[in-house]
């Protein structure tokens, strides 16, 4: 583990520490601390020695009005330095009773920059995220999504803003479409909402894609939606699978929706409780379509630790339900410049611990679904992105030549990981880069033939 | 209202799951109707009222949560803890 070490050499060592022209290093300063690995580079750094404004003072209070003293004699000075972690306790114990100069051992954590929250501006641009995922040089190699159909299970799009937006065709298949019953309207003409961002992110990557207008979100049940209209929707996407030829099957699913709250659910044990159980209708129905050849892609949520949605019920592993189904990709959210936003959820998932799966980009001005200057945010926009990425793969690689979950792992092994660790709870296994993955399938053909 | 999962035969319909249940029409949401979860295993489900649910406990799987979902964003601009707008 990486430590401070506090040290009180000698008061000529200190002052040449503090003199900006004399260069003292770690080694200087320290010599040979046991068990203990220096780090060169760190520059040695003073630290001043509180000491009371009274002459009645407490010499061991901070709790009292008191001057810093950077006179050699008083000041102290800071190495950096690696304790092995089996032996972390027992030598920040025992180092200040073995070396009379050392005053103290403290920890050195990993410090972030705050992230991106919920009020924030946008970060970025969507013409960034297009060039971030590699879209135009997928375009320019068919990898567009042209013949793969894009199910959109929202609150409906509005295909003119989507159009006048992104400055291109927007294809929708009325047809193939469903709503549930009681909810009117036409597909591609429902008010501009959160599904028409969806829409948006999804064509970043893959502007050809066909587009399903699913709103399950407009239900007539007056709340958002319930799970049994969503149980319905993928009964009807399950009729539009089937009636592809198998030899091309691709249909992707984006859903950037979940379930807030503990009490809107049977409790985590109950038989018919759906947070945590994989055998609600609901998550066998998930389980099947993947089974039957269908990319599902849900967001994770926006019930991260840092800035968490105020309507987050859950107290802990707040990825849930099919948001955390193992086969389903689980996405989270980064900002352009790759950092993880506050609110993405973080793992692990209730229904699988190795949650969320990758993350994508959100939080960056795109649609203005929400108003003018406002970003398209959420795990919301992340989930449609990484399905348009998907889509764009599916292009020439349908599902009957790579399943879903082989699609799932390559995704995982591609993506560009952003811990030191491999998999992680914050970005999973990584941002995606859909470049790689078809880098990946090229090598893979390449040996077949 | 909750949801039941009912075995039947490829090609069933709610009158057929209602008669395997023994409910009653009123019991149901017929607009939801019977929605094949797994087709290849004859696994369905129905909406049903959760008293209504109580009575078919013998012949059906469940009964299971039918919650409400909502959208990860919102219209709600303004703190660093409201719902991001998307």
């Amino acid at each position: 583990m990486r430590v401070l070490i506090q040290l009180r050499p000698a008061p000529d060592v200190v002052a040449a520490v503090i003199e900006p022209g004399v260069r003292a290093t770690a080694a200087d300063v320290a010599g040979r601390l046991p068990g203990v690995v220096l780090d060169q580079a760190f520059a040695p750094v003073a630290v001043p020695r509180p000491v009371p404004a009274s002459a009645y003072g407490d010499p061991l209070s901070l709790n009292q009005r008191v001057e810093f003293s950077y006179a050699p004699q008083d000041a102290a000075v800071l190495v950096r330095g690696e304790i092995a972690d089996d032996e972390l306790s027992t030598r920040s114990v025992l180092l200040p009773s073995a070396r009379r100069d050392v005053a103290g051992v403290f920890a050195d954590p990993v410090i972030h920059s705050t992230p991106t929250c919920g009020g924030d501006g946008p970060v970025g641009h969507w013409q960034d995220v297009a060039r971030l995922l590699g879209a135009p040089e997928m375009t320019v190699e068919g990898h567009d999504g042209s013949g793969v159909t894009l199910a959109i299970v929202d609150s409906g799009i509005n295909a003119a803003h989507v159009q006048a937006h992104l400055g291109r065709e927007v294809i929708i298949d009325t047809e193939r479409s469903w709503s549930p019953p009681g909810v009117g309207g036409t597909p591609g003409e429902y008010p501009v909402a959160h599904g028409t961002m969806c829409a948006f992110d999804a064509l970043i990557a893959a502007p050809r894609a066909t587009l399903l207008d699913i709103p399950v979100l407009l239900s007539p049940h007056n709340v958002a939606g319930l799970l049994s209209d969503a149980v319905a929707a993928y009964a009807h996407l399950r009729t539009v699978l089937e009636a592809m030829p198998a030899g091309s099957r691709s249909l992707v699913i984006s859903n950037s929706w979940g379930l807030f709250s503990p009490g809107q659910d049977f409790p985590p044990g109950h038989p018919g409780n759906y947070s945590d159980n994989l055998a609600h209708p609901f998550n066998l129905i998930v389980a099947s379509l993947d089974q039957a050849g269908a990319d599902i892609v849900f967001s994770a949520g926006n019930c991260g630790r840092e800035c968490p949605d105020r309507r987050c019920g859950f107290p802990d592993r707040p990825i849930t339900g099919a948001n955390s189904h193992p086969r389903v990709l689980s996405v989270g959210g980064v900002d352009t410049g790759l950092e993880r936003v506050g609110y993405s959820s973080q793992g692990p998932g209730r229904l699988s611990d190795r949650k969320p799966d990758i993350c994508a980009y959100t939080h960056f001005a795109g649609s203005e679904a929400n108003g003018p200057g406002t970003p398209d945010t959420g795990t919301s926009a992340a989930c449609p992105v990484a399905a348009g990425a998907v889509a764009a793969i599916r292009t020439r690689h349908p599902a009957t030549e790579i399943s879903p979950a082989q699609l799932r792992t390559l995704l995982h092994r591609t993506a560009e990981d952003r811990s030191t660790l491999g998999f992680d709870h914050d970005y999973g296994y990584g941002v995606i880069n859909p470049p790689a993955v078809l880098e990946s399938l090229g090598r893979h053909t390449r040996h077949a033939a | 209202m909750v949801l039941l999962t009912v075995r039947l035969p490829p090609g069933a319909t709610l009158a057929d799951a209602l008669a395997r249940l023994e409910l009653a029409e009123e019991d149901v949401d017929t607009a939801f109707g019977l929605v094949p979860i797994d087709p290849g295993t004859g696994l369905y489900a129905v909406r049903v009222a959760e008293e209504a649910s109580h009575r078919a406990a013998n012949t059906a799987g469940g009964p299971f949560s039918d919650p409400p979902i909502a959208p990860h964003g919102s219209q709600d601009p303004h703190d660093r803890h409201a719902p991001p707008s998307g």
